[in-house]
């Protein structure tokens, strides 16, 4: 299709001020990670857009490092909390992905699970904020609070959904033949998985983990309520970047927040192509 | 991760934090730096069975065996010796205090868990908890039977809370068998029994150590206040002489003469905001007559929907004119981050601000050198000043009645709330912990970090400071008034229906928490009240 | 009658069809004990202390609720509770501004993107990462943004030329305001990714066939994509309506559901009940009021939406 000229230049101009709201948010928050105390904050109307001086102080300091300008150096670094997000984030998407796609094939191959789709549906439907009580009471007599296997497993729970609706879409969208040539040949039911169907869904099973993955590194609320101390994740930890010799470490909080927003990022643009899927529960047939 | 990594982990931080705590440490005591440790103290004075060694005035912190702090040290030992010790005690505490514990200061001196280890050789394992959040934890552990803690630091408020949840445990027996000696008229709580009973005491018993003192006090600009121009501007304009108010109408006046938002420069900068804010509108209220405002008659009835209260949500209110745009959702750290970059001419914090503030290791500060305190601003009654400011928050320690090891727990505690060791303790720039024993007022290390101009002010500011509420409910009667002044200031509700709000609520909460706990509590609570009325002249 | 259906060969069938119905049930076992482990006992536990003024403040166990027995007090009360149904109308508000605008902007960008231009895959790959900005720290983000001395008002002033200096977060409907913008800015990509799979999926010689036919754009669009485009949208909204009912990080990150209650949703409003008032009978009848009002939502959408519903629950 042909289009005028003005329609591009519409296009192109509708197309850059979308961009430029989409980065603003993002780019100050870069370009605060750079920038020394000295330039966090307006002091009458001097704001600072860009580093005037730019340091690696903030990241200096997340990790540890006393720097000079923050004379506060923190009881905790970040280091563990990066850990607890990627701990816990891993092993819930493991999990999910586990049960999700066992189930999706039970059900895509086999018409098992009865009304699990619509338990599943309900699951995320639920405000999880409703059952935290509960939850907080479980785990503790689990021994699961402050732990990331503890949040792990929740996680895998909360985006099972996803990872069920989203392998069932893969399953139902394979073709049936090449399996049952398998079986006709006399391979059992498990090898046929695990040597036909497993190698044919490594990319669909892979760009589905990623989304699992990212909804996972999300979270806040969870965390919040089941976590204390040892394992805080990111968002969590970040609430106590503060100092009363400095206030607010704006800086500090920016370079973290750059930190974990690089996974979900480098991880979604990996999937853009099956993002859709995981979003639609996988409804969408494409 | 074992408790051997743990350790080490944070040895290394502490390490790592050295070239600040130096920094720190050669603004606010140089004479503690002094090339070697030829003048230090390395052993302990005689007679002395524990303390800290190793720098100038560390006898001041030893103790012999006849101490509170003496006695704690052997019984822990003959505990260890019985076998009935345990290895470790699990301490939670906010984030913002653990340096306080765990930094060495001054140089060449040990860390307070350091020296406990040392000493007892049980481990102190501190365990973080978000500032903020210390009642929620505290709650998560006691309602799941998380046993996470032997002791949990909260909000000195909620203890009545506390104790009715069966959660923490009656320290009496302790208490009767260590004898703490915190009523001690030379080195105790100031008002001595009167004192311990409004920071550790619930009906009668004994469920907190109170680790902090948190005496809402008051700060100035002596470079503003000091420069003739503005002398002069002040005068011109108002027809007194520019110094630290000494009523609200004062305190607003100047406020409003010093607000210049172009420069940058507000007013005063007490909090207005969701948490933090209402204990500015308590100084206000309570000052409405002589010797106070109470918030409850002794019937149980709220005294807030009147007259008075009216007036302080109305003064409150128009009191946002000065202040920063930003003010209702500004929290502490703006507050102090504003006040270090010069950006106030007033403003009432935790006691800690100059400490943090007017202090030339903290480079980020534009104010050093630069800070004053004043006594709280107060009203005119017949003749009398009536200056009343709030106690508020305050950490006290208490122990959980999932502890196995009480004894120890609360061992633990007698030491470290003694006034030696506590003394030593919050002169350490590293925490939030702040001063509030007579010992700690006239310590010179502590007096070096906070400042001579300061800690007298603190100390008659103590003096003048009405508590806030500490009964059953506490959290839920806070709640409702803070909640309704927001929306005050927000212009959601009139001053008149927010104290009308405010009044229908608490008699609900009243309901619920039971009118025979609760008259007891608020009588106990007001004995506590300040009777100092200053002279207007 | 199925036996007979399944003659010919049957007791092997029938072997082979037992089989799988075994491996079936194993391969969906796993799942359907992780969703028993989070229903079950948390479903009945708030049961019981929902009809109860249970509270961790009382220092029994949950388990020694039934004391406090009050029957429906909870229920009642909560149908009175002033506090509850603005928090409710609050969400519901976000929820009307947000998802419409979220789907108006996705849906137009979309259309923006449905041919080959230079530079379509760079300017879509950057049009996506919003939504992949952990929502707590874009919660940070937006918190900076509208500080009075802030980005947003620093952008304002120099497009108008005036000194802006709006106190955002501090005014009741101002601080609603950058909520939602915040929602609309992180949200708006999702329904661009997904309106702009469902935009391309329209065939395309239709489209061709209706050009022909003299078409305009505009006829095009309204008498073809959209009535084709019909389930991707349901879908879309309902994604969006579900997520923005639950609508908590960004926000209370960014106000605290303050100043006052001006910003408080649903799950802020429980958020505080668990944390400051403790009062979890009330939480849990809360939250068992949720649960059966979305069920039943569910259960109309679900039969209304007639063959989709049969493909989703298939």
């Amino acid at each position: 299709m042909r289009r005028s000229p003005a329609f591009e230049l519409f296009r192109y101009a509708v197309i850059v001020l979308a961009i430029a709201i989409t980065l603003v948010p993002i780019a100050w928050m870069a370009s605060m990670a750079f920038k020394p105390i000295a330039e966090w904050q307006a002091t009458g109307n001097n704001l600072t857009w860009w580093p005037k001086n730019p340091t690696l102080d903030n990241f200096r300091f997340i990790f540890g490092e006393s720097s000079t300008e923050l004379i506060v150096a923190l009881e905790r670094t970040a280091a563990k909390p990066i850990l607890a997000s990627l701990l816990a984030s891993v092993f819930g998407t493991l999990i999910a992905m586990a049960a999700g796609s066992a189930a999706a094939y039970g059900l895509s191959r086999f018409k098992a699970g009865g009304n699990l789709p619509l338990a599943l549906i309900q699951l995320r439907l639920f405000p999880p904020m409703a059952v935290m009580i509960p939850v907080m009471i479980m785990w503790a007599f689990l021994k699961l609070n402050d732990t990331w296997w503890g949040l792990a497993l929740v996680y895998g729970i909360v985006t099972l959904p996803f990872a069920f609706w989203l392998m069932k879409t893969f399953f139902d969208e394979m073709p049936r033949e090449i399996e049952e040539a398998a079986l006709v040949e006399g391979c059992s039911r498990f090898r046929v998985f695990l040597k036909v169907t497993l190698p044919m869904m490594a990319a669909p099973l892979a760009s589905s983990a990623l989304f699992v993955f990212i909804l996972n590194w999300s979270d806040y609320l969870i965390a919040l309520l089941l976590t204390t101390r040892e394992w805080v994740t990111i968002p969590v930890y970040m609430a106590s970047l503060s100092s009363s010799m400095t206030g607010q470490l704006y800086g500090a909080k920016a370079a973290l927040g750059l930190i974990a927003a690089v996974p979900p990022i480098i991880a979604g643009i990996a999937i853009q192509k099956h993002l859709v899927r995981g979003l639609t529960f996988g409804a969408l047939k494409q | 991760m074992t408790t051997q990594n743990r350790i080490s982990r944070r040895q290394l931080l502490a390490t790592g934090s050295k070239g600040a705590l130096v920094a720190a440490a050669v603004g606010i005591a140089p004479q503690f730096i002094r090339p070697g440790r030829a003048f230090a103290q390395d052993a302990l004075a005689a007679g002395m069975i524990g303390g800290p060694a190793g720098f100038d005035g560390a006898e001041r912190y030893q103790y012999g065996p006849d101490t509170p702090e003496g006695r704690a040290i052997e019984a822990l030992r003959s505990l260890k010796g019985a076998g009935k010790a345990p290895e470790r005690i699990v301490l939670g505490l906010s984030d913002g205090s653990i340096g306080q514990l765990t930094q060495p200061f001054p140089a060449g001196a040990p860390s307070i868990k350091e020296l406990f280890e040392q000493e007892t050789g049980i481990t102190l394992d501190i365990v973080g908890v978000p500032n903020g959040q210390e009642f929620t934890k505290t709650m998560q552990d006691i309602s799941t039977n998380g046993g996470q803690f032997d002791i949990y630091a909260v909000e000195w408020n909620r203890l009545g809370d506390l104790a009715e949840t069966g959660g923490i445990i009656k320290m009496d027996d302790f208490v009767a068998a260590h004898r703490p000696e915190w009523d001690d008229p030379e080195r105790g709580y100031v008002n001595g029994a009167q004192g311990v009973s409004l920071l550790n005491q619930y009906r009668g018993s004994t469920y907190g150590v109170s680790l902090d003192g948190d005496f809402q006090t008051w700060n100035y600009r002596t470079d503003l206040f000091g420069a003739a121009a503005e002398q002069k501007a002040f005068a011109d304009k108002y027809g007194y002489e520019l110094k630290p108010p000494r009523t609200w109408k004062e305190l607003d006046e100047i406020s409003s003469f010093f607000f210049r938002p172009d420069q940058g420069l507000f007013g005063s900068t007490d909090l207005r905001n969701q948490g933090w804010g209402y204990t500015n509108w308590y100084q206000r209220y309570t000052s409405m007559a002589s010797p106070n405002q109470f918030l409850f008659a002794d019937d149980g009835k709220p005294l807030i929907n009147s007259e008075q209260g009216l007036a302080a949500t109305e003064e409150y209110i128009k009191s946002l004119a000065y202040k920063s745009p930003d003010a209702i959702s500004w929290s502490w750290p703006e507050q102090y981050g504003n006040f270090g970059s010069g950006g106030a001419a007033m403003t009432c914090a935790f006691s800690n601000l100059p400490k943090f503030l007017d202090n030339p290791g903290n480079s980020g500060s534009m104010v050093s050198g630069k800070v004053g305190s004043m006594l709280p601003p107060g009203r005119e009654i017949g003749g009398d000043l009536v200056r009343r400011t709030v106690l508020w928050l305050n950490l006290s320690a208490s122990i959980s009645s999932q502890s196995k090891h009480p004894e120890a727990a609360y061992l633990l505690l007698q030491w470290l709330g003694s006034s030696r060791i506590y003394s030593w303790m919050t002169a350490n720039p590293g925490g939030y912990f702040d001063p509030f024993q007579l010992a700690n007022f006239s310590d010179p290390l502590v007096r070096q970090t906070y400042h001579d101009y300061h800690m007298d002010v603190v100390r008659e500011s103590v003096a003048r400071t009405v508590p806030s509420i500490n009964y059953p409910g506490a959290t839920a009667f806070h709640n409702a008034l803070d909640e309704n002044l927001v929306a005050s200031l927000t212009g959601a509700k009139s001053a008149a229906q927010a104290m009308a709000d405010t009044e229908s609520e608490w008699l609900k909460i009243a309901g619920r928490v039971g009118e025979e706990k609760l008259l007891e509590a608020i009588k106990t609570n007001k004995a506590a009240w300040p009777t100092v009325v200053d002279r207007l002249s | 009658m199925s036996g007979v259906t399944e003659a010919p060969g049957a007791a092997e069938a029938g072997d082979d069809a037992r089989a799988s119905r075994k491996l079936g049930l194993y391969l969906t076992l796993p799942a359907q004990l992780l969703v028993l482990f989070i229903a079950v006992f948390p479903l009945l536990m708030q049961l019981y202390i929902s009809l109860t003024g249970w509270s961790p403040l009382t220092g029994m166990g949950w388990w020694n609720a039934w004391s406090l027995w009050n029957s429906f007090q909870n229920y009642v009360e909560l149908a009175v509770d002033n506090r509850w149904w603005s928090a409710l109308l609050r969400t519901l508000l976000v929820m009307v501004v947000c998802v419409p605008a979220e789907f108006l902007l996705g849906l137009g960008l979309a259309t923006l993107f449905m041919d080959n231009f230079y530079g379509k895959r760079a300017f879509y790959s950057i049009l996506l990462m919003p939504m992949m900005v952990v929502p707590a720290v874009a919660g940070y983000m937006f918190f900076m943004l509208f500080q009075s001395g802030g980005p947003v008002n620093d952008l304002l002033s120099t497009l108008s030329g005036q000194n802006i200096a709006i106190a955002w977060l501090s005014n009741p409907s101002l601080a609603m305001v950058a909520v939602m913008v915040a929602d609309i800015w992180q949200w708006t990509p999702l329904m661009f990714l997904i309106l702009l799979a469902g935009l391309v999926g329209v065939q395309e010689d239709q489209l061709k066939a209706a050009t022909l036919l003299g078409a305009n754009w505009r006829q095009r669009f309204v008498t073809i994509m959209l009535p084709r485009m019909k389930t991707i949208i349901i879908i879309a909204l309902a994604i969006r309506t579900i997520e923005n009912f639950k609508i908590f990080d960004t926000l209370y990150i960014m106000t605290g559901g303050g100043p006052g209650v001006a910003t408080e949703t649903i799950s802020v409003y429980i958020y505080k009940l668990i944390t400051n008032d403790l009062n979890w009978g009330y939480v849990a009848a809360i939250a068992l009021v949720i649960l059966l009002t979305l069920s039943v939502a569910l259960g109309i959408a679900i039969s209304r939406m007639g063959k989709a519903s049969t493909e989703v629950t298939k």
